[in-house]
Order: C-alpha cells, then structure tokens, then sequence
C-alpha cells in the first residue's frame, strides 16, 4: 500500500512541480487526507517525499537529499506524539462513555420523590452545570412531615457525587427525633467529618415542614440562607441559622429555629449556583432574585421554580457556570 | 549473532548508543526513516539510564528468527526500578516527565517490548524491530 | 486565569499575599503552595486576600484543608483583607466562628456590583 500511495503522491508533486498551480495545491490537500486516513506517520510523509524527489530531479545536490534524512529524524518524536494524541482519544472516548453510565447510576441511586403531604406545594429545581451535579436535593416523607435538605458539595465531578450516596444513605436513617433539622445535620456532620478528604466539604440547608402545626423548622451547615415569603406582608426575611459547613469539625452544633407558615407563603431554598449567578455586568443582586420571585408569587411552588430558573440561565445566555438548585416549599 | 554494548554514564554516552544502533540499523538493511526510529528509541531508553539510573548499558544486537532479520536492543540498569509499570506504559505519562517517561513511545517506535523491572532491582527492556 | 502567591517570612509569622481570582483552575496553585508550610509545628500562618476579588467553594475548600493541617499541628491562621462578598462567603459557611478573619479597610472599594 505505501508503494501505491508513494506513485500517487509522486505524480501530485510532479504536476505541481511543472505548474506551479492552486488546483494542484489543491488535489495535494486532498491527498493528505489520505495519509491521515492510512495513519502515515509524519517522518514517513517525508520519506515518501524524498523517494518522489529522488526520482524525479536526481540531479539535485546532497545537501537537498541529507537536509531531507535531518527531516525525518525531526519527525520522529512528532509521529510518536500524534499517535499517542490519538490513543489518548480514544481512551477519553471509553472514559465519556463511563461518565454516562455514572451519570446514569448516580440519577438513579439519588432519585427522590417531592413530598406528598396536606396542605404544601412543592417544586424544585436542580441542574448540573457539568455532566454530573454537585447539588444535591433529598425529600423525606413521613405521615405529616416533610423534610427537605437542599446540599453543595464542595468540588464537581465523581468525587461530589460519591461523598452525594453517602449523605443519602446517612440521611435515610434519620428517624423520629433524629430527623429534626438540627440533629439531623449533626449526625449527617459526623458522617462526614469521618469520610471524606480535608478540602472537601458539603454545605446543606435542612428543612422541615410539619403539616399539623404549619410550622417550618430549619438549620444550615453553612449553607445559603433560606429565605421565608410572607404574603401577608410582601416581603422576604432571610432564613439564617447558625452552624459550620459539614466535614470541618466533628462535634458542630447546628442552631435550629422554625417560622410558622401562613396561607400564600412561601420558602426559597437554594444553592450559590443561584444567588452566585455571574453575568457579563457582574454578580446578580438578590434583590434581582426576589423581584423574579415576587412576578410569580401566586404561582404554583413548580412554576415559581422554572421562573428563576429560566431568567437567571438567560441572564448567563443559557450556560450555567455552577450547578443550579432551587426549591420552594409554598403553603397553599 | 554479534552483539555490542556501550555504558551508559554521561551524556555523551547517549550519543555512542544511538550511533551504534544507527549503524547496526543501516547494517542490518533498515531503510532511512526505521534507523531514525531505532535510533530514537535507544536515545529515549539510554536517557531514561542516565536521568535515572545513574547508570547501565545498551546493548545492541542483530537477530533472526524464522528467516526474519532483526534488530534488538537491550537497555539495563540496577537503578532504583519502576514501581508500577502499568502507569509508565499508559498514554500521557510521559508528559508527566519522570522515571519511565516515554516508554509507550519506544514501544511504538519499535515491533517488540518487554520491561522487566523490580523496585530496587533495577530495570531490563528489551526492544526488538523486525525488517518489513 | 492568573493567581500569585507570594510568602514572606516575617519573624515566626508565614504571610501569604494572595493576588488574583480563586477558582476551579487556580485553586491548585494556592493549594500547592500553602502546603508546603502546613505541617510546620506551631507554625502562624497570615493570608493576605486584599487583592483577591472573587473566590469560589473550590477555594474555600483550599482554605479549609489548610486551617485542619494547620490547627493540627497546634498552629494558627490568620485571613485579611477580605471584600464584603468574601466575607459573606465565610460568615455563611460558619467558617469565620473557627478561622481568625478580617475585613478589608476600605470594604466599599471591592469591585462588586
């Protein structure tokens, strides 16, 4: 096959060579579609060169044909880059498609179902920047209460989703008194704390609505303040409760407070994905944030949700640079 | 079946190496562009030596097997060995710098590779391009 | 991106000046660089970020791996010159009840919008 590919490119170059033309220039490019097709190494492009030229102008004095031997020899480390480049491909190929399946794994190991209970809407919201989501949204349903917590995992990727099965499998186990937000957080912080490396941490908002005394009971391991809608009074008071991000420190205490829940009330929760959001003019304001809310507030707590979701990714122009969650609890 | 060697202790060193495996190359029949890989792979395995070995050996030697002709060349040191071959001989490594960088290179450039190394004691490829 | 760190010794204080954004890409750096101090014994370490205008979780995260390595070893961080938005970034995470924090003086100067 060399041998026949050498006879054609020959014939190329003498054209060329007596032409001096585009169109020759042009069936040359052509042809070296070819050479990337048969994966003809670069330093064997030049020998096929030089055996055309040989055979062509004789004539020519040595140094043409001993500059063309320093050629080859230049190439070398060329050839064997490009076909490691190629084999590196090959290999990010297998390794995409493995990220697919753990894509996959991962939406149905952290699947959750939005709480059914009397009286509340729920909707959310929660988009991965990248392939896999470093937020992280779990309901938990029991009789008249609905729990949720609304997580970041420090860092993206395969590392946030892993320390992501852990808190899911810690958080399951919360029962009875456990499940009250701030034991809650302690225990899921000493899971934590034991598991998982120095740098890497998870901030978490956990919520809890209690459908017999409408109250909202919450707590944040360092998490964005939630933030409390009072249709009542139009306005919006930040949820902000006291304790350290999970995975610092292993004996953190997490402050719990609650807000009773009014008809037409509703509360935002949310990860820095959203009120991070970084346009070309800068950071959003949160006030920008609760204007979006305030245009929807009589909305259900699913179409609040899409609302901002679907402003705040125009304002990006539809690429999100942090993963995005957002969830509202809306007492009806 | 000929054989001949050179130590590998300096730089200069390389360049003896890769001169013998070049002329070898062109005696054993290679064409232009396989004595340039020859050589190269010798000059990436007898750097590899001196970078982190300290010292070794190339040994290069002319061989047949079934009518075939060959070349094989045969790099070994007691330097402080490869503690896990597998990661050398993976694709982009090499651009990590470090022992062993480059070897899926050499392998490339060549028909035949085997390393035989143990931590401590030292390291043995051996390298073999066959005539087309 | 760009981000420089520079170390200056100043009797048994280890002050870093930190200039630049710390993100995803340049969280590393700093990583890198801080580590090889930390596990000095008793070491007091002071981590200058007026010049740091945006930070991200990666680069608290940096932070927080450096203050365990260090109170480990019985030492003490010390972080300055944080802008109103860094700032908010470690009263949120409860950070600034453990890590020894200080606003930047002129905190109105922080190029926030």
């Amino acid at each position: 096959m060399p041998q026949v590919v050498g006879k054609q490119y020959k014939e190329i170059l003498k054209k060329y060579l007596e032409s001096h033309s585009e169109e020759d220039l042009y069936v040359g490019q052509q042809f070296s579609r070819r050479f990337i097709e048969k994966e003809i190494a670069p330093e064997d492009v030049i020998s096929i060169h030089k055996t055309a030229l040989l055979e062509l102008h004789p004539e020519l004095q040595d140094e043409v044909w001993d500059s063309l031997d320093f050629l080859i020899e230049m190439m070398i480390h060329y050839g064997f880059t490009l076909r490691e480049r190629q084999s590196l491909i090959r290999k990010q190929e297998i390794i995409q498609m493995e990220m697919n399946v753990a894509t996959k794994v991962q939406n149905t190991l952290l699947k959750t179902e939005s709480p059914i209970v009397e009286g509340l809407d729920v909707g959310w919201i929660s988009e991965p920047a990248r392939q896999m989501n470093g937020d992280y949204v779990h309901f938990i349903n029991r009789e008249h209460e609905s729990s949720v917590a609304v997580a970041d995992v420090m860092g993206k990727g395969i590392p946030a989703a892993l320390c992501m099965s852990m808190i899911k499998f810690g958080m399951d186990g919360l029962v009875g008194e456990n499940s009250n937000p701030g034991k809650a957080l302690s225990t899921i912080n000493r899971i934590v704390e034991k598991s998982v490396d120095d740098s890497m941490f998870i901030s978490m908002f956990y919520g809890k609505y209690n459908s017999e005394n409408k109250m909202f009971s919450y707590a944040s391991a360092g998490h964005e303040p939630a933030w409390h809608f009072s249709n009542e009074t139009g306005t919006f008071l930040e949820l902000d409760a006291k304790g350290l991000l999970l995975g610092v420190k292993v004996d953190s205490v997490y402050e719990e407070r609650s807000v009773y829940m009014q008809e037409g009330d509703f509360i935002v929760m949310m990860t820095d994905g959203v009120t991070e959001t970084r346009t070309e003019e800068g950071f959003i304001e949160m006030k920008e944030i609760q204007n979006l809310l305030l245009e929807v507030k009589e909305k259900s707590a699913s179409q609040i949700a899409e609302h901002v979701y679907n402003n705040l990714t125009e304002a990006q122009n539809h690429r999100l640079s942090d993963d995005f969650t957002i969830v509202i609890f809306k007492k009806k | 079946m000929k054989r001949s060697s050179v130590e590998i202790i300096t730089e200069w060193d390389i360049v003896a190496a890769r001169q013998l495996g070049r002329n070898e190359a062109k005696k054993a029949g290679f064409g232009t562009v396989d004595q340039a890989r020859i050589t190269t792979a010798i000059s990436e395995l007898a750097r590899n030596i001196y970078l982190y070995a300290g010292k070794g050996r190339i040994e290069i030697e002319r061989v047949t097997d079934g009518g075939k002709d060959g070349i094989k060349v045969v790099a070994s040191d007691e330097g402080p060995g490869i503690p896990d071959l597998r990661k050398v001989m993976e694709d982009g490594f090499s651009t990590s710098g470090g022992l062993g960088a480059g070897m899926p290179g050499v392998k490339r450039l060549m028909d035949e590779f085997k390393v035989i190394s143990e931590p401590n004691n030292g390291t043995t490829i051996t390298a073999t391009k066959w005539l087309h | 991106m760009n981000l420089q760190v520079n170390i200056l010794e100043d009797n048994s204080v280890q002050y870093f000046k930190v200039v630049g954004e710390i993100d995803a890409f340049t969280a590393p750096v700093l990583k890198e660089r801080l580590a090889t101090v930390q596990s000095v014994q008793g070491l007091k370490a002071q981590l200058d970020l007026s010049e740091v205008d945006y930070m991200d979780s990666t680069g608290l995260g940096v932070f927080v791996g450096f203050y365990k390595a260090v109170t480990a070893n019985g030492g003490h961080v010390k972080i300055t010159g944080l802008n109103r938005r860094l700032n908010r970034l470690f009263e949120i995470t409860g950070l600034d009840e453990i890590i020894d924090i200080e606003m930047r003086e002129s905190e109105d100067n922080d190029g926030t919008i």
